[in-house]
């Protein structure tokens, strides 16, 4: 009796991790953070019709699709741990700012999500100096321990596994899901091998959140890969590189995502890929600035570019069909015999 | 220099008085046609497809500025969350490319306001002296006062004037007589003999007219086409309107009164605060905390204008419905493919829905 009684004291604090967002940029910084605290990180499935079909119709109408599909995350993982966890993210930079609607993120889930569990919402903004984050920080870990100590080794762990998984990426060139799951195969070892003719390689700028959930892209990646091609995404370049290409076209970036679009889409052109697939859900508003910027500068550098504007009702043969012509296109300007 | 500035509502007025003050001729400072349809398909057709309703009306002005042989743009600039502090990138992309040979200047209206506005003033004059320029800003900001004065009697008077369509005749003129004054005292003068003539207004002694509350994004806000009017159809409907934000508060508190520390939100801020944390960029947390404040001063309605997919207006939208405070709330949302009638139509059954509740209340 006593032993139960003991197993359900140090019962760990469950913190709920939506697999939408944030998700992909920064899983393994949080779950090491909350791991090192002693409590469990759960994270709700990939994206998949039941996910969106509780998450639409909460939301507004004109919200974007991401956000919509996170709501249906949140209400996936709502009876199955004890925190939600939704950071609201200001500002990772002198002066660029996330999205509103990232922002308003944990009072949106608080609105329409009246079932949610206690949401855990640290507003960080970099503007505000080291001492304000730390602050943050503390107040966050506050809720599963008094011990300041522990709280500042468990920041500094989950800043050490960020650049570790950043790192992991962009050298081996490998796509945020593959090396959070493990599931990478060297690139030697894929079919290319096989394959005489040597491969396409085209570029997938976008948001991480919108190229990397294959509910929202339809398997956008690999479909393309299936044609052929090898396929980059901006975090299988070095974070630097990225910084260097952004100041080039439009110097102070505004916002946190313009380094994905902008950044990523000057320095593949720069890096004389066979085309640009630009890939975006309708409504964003950063995005419907920045793609324009991109599209110009692959017209001046005359490279093939794509632009592919998603939302809740994109067909897949839609999709498919623009995806084939953009890549036959590509193939008959390389003159590539297939 | 020729310089041309995007339409805002009637932010030309004031522009015009401070140019012409500064001795400034026609020919150095172009002022676009009025935005027309022309102007938005001029917009809507080099913008990119999604950007927002704003963005759109001032790239067509700026084209039609360019039309007419402007050099140097003026374009304001943040850097909010919004897409405001992309406009002037992409607009002066899309100029270069349609073969016009421009140069941006910016007006900053996110940070050191005041001083982004005289810096401007004195670039775009050539560095006029400060002694010129100081009297001939406060001149122009006069006539930008008056102008939201004689607004603000005329949004109450439509609601309950006997010969319908009188109240904005005057209005009309009042812009004029004070567009076209000359000295601070005459604006003074003028402002106040309008007033007057509003006030001589036979009203309707029977009308008890439902109380609308105008929220939202402050350039569909306050600019008339950019809203379609929406102010003078609701008048016409008989609504009395309110509408806290205007472009003399704005200035009034941006330029003046928050550098000093005084905050004109604070309270609508405060009554967010339950359900919206944080600025969330844009004019989203004054919406939500408009729409408690004002459902707590006893407004029969809230009606909620925004640009479609403007991201802090979305989430003021999602918020809005949860909120304990319980008011109805009409979004609508401004883009090109908006037509009047449809908007009337909605505005009708809003204004009756109001007019049932109260007297539901009554009973």
């Amino acid at each position: 009796m006593l032993q139960v009684e003991e197993l359900e004291d140090r019962k760990m604090i469950k913190v709920g991790i939506p697999r939408a967002l944030y998700y992909y940029q920064y899983y393994p910084a949080w779950k090491t953070f909350f791991e090192k605290l002693g409590a469990e990180t759960v994270v709700s499935p990939p994206t998949n019709k039941a996910i969106f079909t509780s998450g639409n119709p909460r939301a507004v109408a004109e919200t974007c699709l991401p956000v919509k599909i996170f709501f249906g995350h949140v209400i996936s993982l709502a009876d199955k741990c004890d925190y939600m966890f939704i950071p609201a993210i200001r500002s990772l930079g002198e002066k660029a700012y996330h999205c509103s609607k990232f922002l308003g993120l944990p009072d949106m889930v608080k609105a329409v999500v009246p079932e949610c569990p206690p949401i855990l919402d640290p507003e960080i903004d970099l503007n505000k100096g080291r001492h304000n984050l730390q602050k943050v920080i503390y107040s966050l870990g506050h809720h599963f321990t008094s011990d300041k100590g522990k709280i500042k080794k468990a920041f500094e762990e989950a800043r050490k596994a960020n650049l570790a998984y950043q790192k992991q990426m962009s050298n081996r060139a490998i796509t945020p899901v593959e090396a959070i799951d493990g599931t990478y195969r060297s690139k030697e070892e894929t079919d290319f091998a096989l394959d005489m003719s040597p491969p396409l390689k085209i570029a997938i700028i976008g948001h991480p959140y919108v190229i990397y959930d294959d509910y929202i892209n339809h398997r956008l990646i690999s479909r393309v890969e299936a044609m052929r091609a090898r396929v980059f995404t901006p975090e299988m370049a070095h974070q630097e590189a990225l910084d260097v290409a952004l100041a080039k076209v439009v110097g102070k970036p505004h916002w946190s995502f313009e380094v994905d679009v902008i950044g990523a889409g000057e320095y593949y052109l720069q890096a004389k890929l066979d085309g640009i697939i630009s890939v975006a859900v309708f409504g964003c508003g950063p995005d419907s600035m920045m793609i324009d910027i991109v599209r110009h500068r692959a017209r001046e550098l005359k490279t093939p570019f794509l632009h592919l504007s998603l939302d809740e009702h994109t067909s897949e043969g839609g999709l498919v069909t623009r995806l084939e012509a953009f890549i036959d296109m590509v193939k008959r300007k390389e003159r590539i015999c297939v | 220099m020729r310089v041309g500035i995007p339409h805002f509502g009637n932010v030309y007025i004031p522009v015009k008085a401070i140019a012409q003050k500064l001795g400034a001729s026609d020919k150095e400072l172009i002022i676009p046609p009025p935005t027309s349809q022309r102007t938005l398909d001029l917009g809507v057709k080099y913008s990119p497809v999604e950007a927002c309703l704003p963005f759109k009306l001032t790239l067509g002005n700026l084209i039609e500025a360019s039309e007419l042989g402007a050099e140097v743009l003026v374009q304001a600039r943040g850097t909010g969350i919004c897409r405001l502090g992309y406009y002037s990138k992409n607009q002066e992309q899309i100029l270069h490319d349609l073969g016009y040979n421009i140069r941006f200047v910016h007006l900053d209206v996110s940070h050191h306001k005041i001083w982004s506005f005289l810096k401007l003033v004195k670039d775009m004059t050539n560095n006029a002296p400060w002694h010129k320029i100081i009297p001939a800003g406060y001149f122009g900001l006069s006539k930008l006062f008056a102008l939201d004065k004689v607004e603000k009697v005329v949004r109450k008077l439509r609601a309950v004037e006997l010969e319908k369509g009188k109240a904005n005749q005057i209005y009309r003129e009042a812009i004029r007589a004070i567009a076209g004054a000359t000295e601070g005292k005459e604006v003074k003068r003028v402002t106040k003999e309008y007033i007057e003539k509003l006030n001589r207004v036979l009203k309707d002694p029977k009308a008890d007219p439902v109380k609308v509350s105008i929220v939202g994004e402050i350039f569909v806000v306050l600019d008339p086409f950019a809203n379609m009017d929406i102010e003078l159809e609701l008048g016409k409907l008989g609504v009395e309107v309110k509408r806290t934000m205007s472009l003399s508060r704005w200035v009034k508190y941006s330029l003046f009164l928050n550098p000093l520390g005084i905050d004109e939100w604070k309270e609508v801020h405060k009554a967010a605060m339950p359900y919206l944390k944080r600025d969330v960029g844009g004019d989203g947390w004054e919406s939500v905390g408009e729409k408690i404040v004002h459902a707590r001063e006893g407004y029969d309605g809230i009606i909620h204008l925004a640009p479609f997919t403007c991201m802090p207006e979305i989430v003021a939208q999602n918020i809005m419905p949860s909120t304990r405070e319980n008011i109805p709330v009409l979004t609508v949302l401004c883009d090109e493919q908006m037509a009047k009638p449809g908007m009337i139509t909605r505005l009708e059954a809003f204004v009756d829905l109001l007019k049932f509740r109260r007297k539901r209340r009554r009973i």
